[in-house]
């Protein structure tokens, strides 16, 4: 379906989703600007059942019956997981959405990468997640307000088109590393590439003779 | 006449040059920039503004006397940077499109096929199709 997986590259997608470990948003250099595209475009499939409206409310049904959604280990994870995707660190005033300047590079990379013709014909939902710090209930609309300003900043500031976009909160519901739960590396945006804009339009004719 | 044609070649050449040194910042230079001039101010004064509600913007403006002029001058050419890195993703492929049809024939649009395609043919490309992809930061 896809054919972005030029891009490909054994150890670019471990390189991505080690970076948020190894420092913040304010250590972007040109490699992790590569590392955003690369992970980006790393798609081998997607999965149309797998909506922005299923996400967001598989969370908030398991904070409003207070079970656990374990969703790490669960199957949507592993079919988020299938997916091309980067994790970054958004820097934001503390228990607000508003985002810090020190992440407005970051933004800006997200964006470089969206509006490459490698990506161009590609939709995105932008994840917000938190640790366990609060309540379930606040974190909850925490992320989602973080994930909405996300999708803002990148609408109104960096031109990308809202039809490319959808933001969804899973507070405190999909920890990075769920033996650590307020550990501040589970508070992190994910960018999932979830599927093609439009039909990809016919090859260029050829000249008639 | 001749005295004509240098000084006109010249004006071209200027232009030119001109062109090539008006080639946009990418986004992410556009955002540090705007952070590293005015980052300090947005923390001091906008600290509960968000960027991309024009909510920032009016603050800066309301704290002009403490903000500093570097602030106020980078935040504009960041976004007339990205203003123009914008339209000119939006124009290119219309303004490439003669040498999108003559070089790429039978390409299939997508996954940067097209952009593969031009900056394969370099050489042929038009000047105002490699000074777009330039302002559009797809011709390094």
């Amino acid at each position: 379906m896809t054919r972005i997986t030029r891009f490909v590259g054994g150890l670019a997608l471990a390189a991505v989703l080690a970076a948020p470990l190894a420092g913040t948003a304010t250590a972007q250099t040109p490699d992790s600007d590569a590392q955003i595209m690369q992970g980006l475009s790393q798609a081998t499939m997607f999965d149309p059942a797998l909506t922005a409206q299923v996400l967001r409310q598989m969370a908030q049904d398991a904070v409003t019956q207070n079970l656990p959604l374990t969703l790490d280990k669960s199957e949507i994870a592993k079919r988020l997981d299938k997916l091309a995707q980067i994790t970054v660190q958004i820097q934001f005033a503390l228990g607000s959405d508003i985002i810090r300047p020190e992440s407005y590079r970051t933004l800006g990379s997200i964006a470089d990468a969206m509006h490459h013709p490698i990506l161009a014909n590609y939709k995105f939902i932008v994840v917000g997640n938190t640790d366990t710090t609060g309540t379930r209930a606040f974190n909850l609309k925490l992320s989602q307000e973080r994930a909405n300003a996300i999708v803002q900043a990148l609408v109104v500031v960096f031109g990308v088109s809202p039809d490319r976009l959808e933001a969804v909160g899973l507070g405190q519901e999909a920890l990075q590393v769920p033996s650590k739960p307020q550990d501040p590396v589970n508070r992190r945006v994910q960018i999932f590439t979830i599927g093609t804009v439009g039909p990809m339009g016919a090859p260029v004719p050829t000249s008639a003779p | 006449m001749k005295r004509f044609l240098v000084g006109l070649a010249a004006l071209l050449l200027a232009g030119m040059a001109g062109s090539a040194s008006a080639q946009t910042m990418s986004y992410a230079e556009a955002g540090a920039l705007i952070a590293k001039s005015c980052g300090p101010s947005i923390e001091r004064f906008c600290a509960k503004d968000n960027l991309g509600t024009g909510a920032v913007r009016n603050c800066l403006m309301a704290h002009q006397d403490q903000v500093p002029q570097q602030c106020f001058d980078d935040y504009a050419a960041a976004r007339a940077s990205i203003a123009k890195r914008i339209a000119a993703q939006g124009d290119a492929w219309n303004v490439c499109n003669a040498n999108i049809r003559q070089a790429c024939a039978g390409v299939q649009p997508g996954d940067a096929n097209i952009l593969t395609c031009l900056q394969s043919a370099s050489k042929v490309i038009r000047p105002a199709c490699k000074d777009i992809l330039v302002d559009a930061g797809w011709w390094q």
